[in-house]
């Protein structure tokens, strides 16, 4: 319904209670505009010149649109404003309307109007009453708020390498932020509510939740190196932080974790526990070739002085045999000194596509293919050139592709394939569909000695691994049984 | 007699096989097990060629032809290792002055070989 307000044949009855009236009107805090049934503007207050910055002479008897949006660029807003106008006065109440006005100095105000048809004794229209509140400031306010909780929520969202869950009293997930997604692959809405052991490893005897959370709530705070399992089922090792989740009266109401993901931590130890296991393991063969050389060279120089004595053919067959067997042991400790050397690299500028392309004619010449082998290669065109060892890493890609070639033993496909890696190294993928190698096998295949293969001395793929890591590259293995295999290489640009 | 070598081992069976592999090249022989014995020897009497073993106990074979080399620039030094083709070890044993090296890790006819080839060519350039 519409306010009672004086009619404007009273306005000028002097009366106490005008002038109660006026005081209120004059010095209220809000804008006052009262129109005419045409729209122009009989009366206004001090607030309404404060705001649109113009003097009372600027407003009175102007029509209200035209005080209001005196700019070409408010069309839209004038009209909408003048059907809430026209809406309140055909339906005898009050509207509500939220716009920003421009004042005379062209500064943007926000305003929220509430538009108030008067009526006479006849219920008929007799004018309109607008009540204009400056909610500019309150809404900037408002705004910097929600963009304080935007900007923590992306800052939040942004940060993948923590997962930050929250479960309640009964365990049961009640908050999946920051990298959770991302690190556990569950979507928010498919794992809230779901009880927490869901991601934690059950068959880690290290980790008993209810034991934790126990400890959390008596001490506030434990930290466990444990395991979390992903939506597929994949291990990620983690570093768990757990602390209590209180509600603002200090009751516990639940725990929150925060998770670490420490994947790739663990590569970088188990590579450095790597280097330095093959480090003593050379230093060891080394040795041992050298007292193993000696004897040998004892052995098979008698056996040399044997071969001119007058001998009956039993025995010299016998000597033949222990010769043979001799220099079997003498390959196998070349072999083993070879590994074990840290030889000097010979270094100058290479380009890896060259370097592929000067072994790949080897390959034929070591008796590979029988079976039916098909090669392709992709070659990046601008390869930076990498400072290198030519012999030496034409040994690496040389094993790797007999490997590769003694994997398909019914023929297959081996795809050689060189890229720029983020401008920092030659990456060379030599990716075949052999019989794969068992995940458990992976971590051992660069470790000396360790072969999957009957006839293997298992040193092979240990020179690769240190000749690769002498020249300050990595070499990786990705195999799956009977998909094939992919070795990764990758070596320093100049 | 071709030469007069000066045999230095510290393994009595290398030793033993080396005086008869070199008896049988008509080679005299004279050996030691040690690089010190080797020094004294080398004082008493004069060789055409020294067979050096690298890994000795007490001085290394590598300090032994710094000293040799030190005062006889010409006498003929083959450097010999169970550390086989190292090439470290090659490349200090050039520069310390050596006229050869062979790994034990060679078939040994092949090893007698290329003594005397080395031997041979180090006697040429004097």
């Amino acid at each position: 319904m519409g306010v009672r307000f004086p009619s404007p044949a009273k306005i000028n009855m002097k009366t106490d209670v005008k002038m109660e009236l006026d005081n209120l009107v004059e010095n209220a805090a809000v804008i006052v505009l009262y129109l005419d049934t045409k729209g122009n503007i009989l009366l206004c207050n001090k607030k309404t010149e404060s705001v649109l910055e113009l003097n009372r002479t600027e407003i009175i008897n102007k029509n209200w649109l035209n005080v209001l949006f005196n700019d070409a660029n408010s069309v839209m807003k004038r009209e909408m404003f003048k059907a809430v106008l026209e809406d309140s006065i055909n339906y005898k109440r009050a509207k509500d309307f939220r716009c920003h006005i421009l004042n005379k100095n062209g500064v943007e105000k926000l305003i929220s109007w509430n538009v108030s048809p008067i009526l006479d004794k006849n219920n008929r229209i007799e004018a309109s009453a607008l009540f204009g509140q400056d909610i500019t400031e309150i809404e900037e306010r408002e705004t910097s708020v929600k963009n304080i909780d935007d900007s923590l929520k992306n800052i939040f969202s942004s940060i993948k390498e923590y997962a930050l869950y929250v479960i309640n009293l009964d365990s049961n997930i009640t908050y999946f932020g920051m990298g959770s997604e991302a690190m556990l692959g569950w979507n928010k809405r498919d794992i809230i509510f779901k009880h927490a052991s869901i991601l934690h490893n059950a068959g880690d005897p290290a980790f008993n939740l209810a034991l934790i959370l126990e400890h959390v709530r008596l001490f506030g705070k434990y930290e466990i190196e444990a395991e979390l399992i992903t939506k597929n089922q994949e291990v990620v090792p983690a570093l768990l932080t757990v602390n209590q989740f209180l509600d603002s009266a200090g009751k516990l109401i639940g725990y929150i974790f925060i998770a670490k993901d420490m994947t790739e931590r663990k590569k970088l130890e188990f590579q450095i526990f790597q280097a330095e296991k093959l480090a003593a393991l050379g230093q060891l063969s080394a040795g041992m070739a050298h007292e193993i050389n000696n004897p040998l060279f004892v052995i098979s120089g008698r056996l040399e002085m044997l071969k001119d004595e007058e001998l009956n053919q039993k025995v010299k067959d016998n000597l033949m045999l222990i010769d043979s067997q001799v220099d079997r042991i003498r390959k196998l400790v070349d072999r083993i000194l070879k590994f074990a050397r840290k030889s000097t690299l010979v270094l100058e500028a290479i380009n890896v596509n060259e370097v592929i392309e000067m072994v790949l004619p080897l390959i034929n010449y070591n008796k590979m293919s029988i079976a039916k082998i098909e090669i392709e290669k992709t070659f990046e065109k601008n390869m930076p050139e990498i400072k290198g060892d030519l012999h030496q890493l034409q040994e690496v890609f040389l094993n790797i592709l007999i490997n590769a070639y003694q994997s398909m033993p019914n023929g297959g496909k081996v795809k050689i394939i060189t890229s720029n890696f983020k401008n920092l190294y030659a990456q060379i993928q030599i990716i075949d569909t052999g019989i794969g190698i068992a995940s458990k096998h992976l971590k051992d295949i660069f470790m000396p000695f360790f072969s999957t293969k009957s006839d293997g001395t298992g040193l092979g793929l240990s020179i690769c691994h240190n000749i690769i890591k002498n020249h300050n590259g990595s070499i990786e293995l990705e195999s799956q049984i009977n998909q094939g295999s992919t070795f990764t290489i990758r070596l320093p640009f100049i | 007699m071709l030469y007069k070598i000066l045999i230095v081992d510290d393994e009595p069976l290398v030793k033993d096989l080396f005086i008869d592999l070199f008896k049988k090249e008509d080679c005299q022989t004279i050996a030691c097990g040690t690089g010190e014995e080797a020094l004294i020897e080398l004082k008493k009497e004069s060789f055409d060629v020294v067979l050096l073993d690298i890994k000795l106990p007490g001085i290394s074979g590598l300090e032994v032809l710094k000293n040799i080399r030190d005062t006889d620039k010409k006498l003929p030094v083959i450097m010999i290792t169970g550390f086989g083709f190292d090439e470290e070890l090659i490349t200090k044993s050039k520069q310390l002055g050596c006229s050869g090296y062979i790994g034990k890790n060679m078939p040994v006819a092949q090893i007698i070989i290329t003594f005397k080839q080395f031997v041979k060519d180090a006697l040429e350039k004097i």
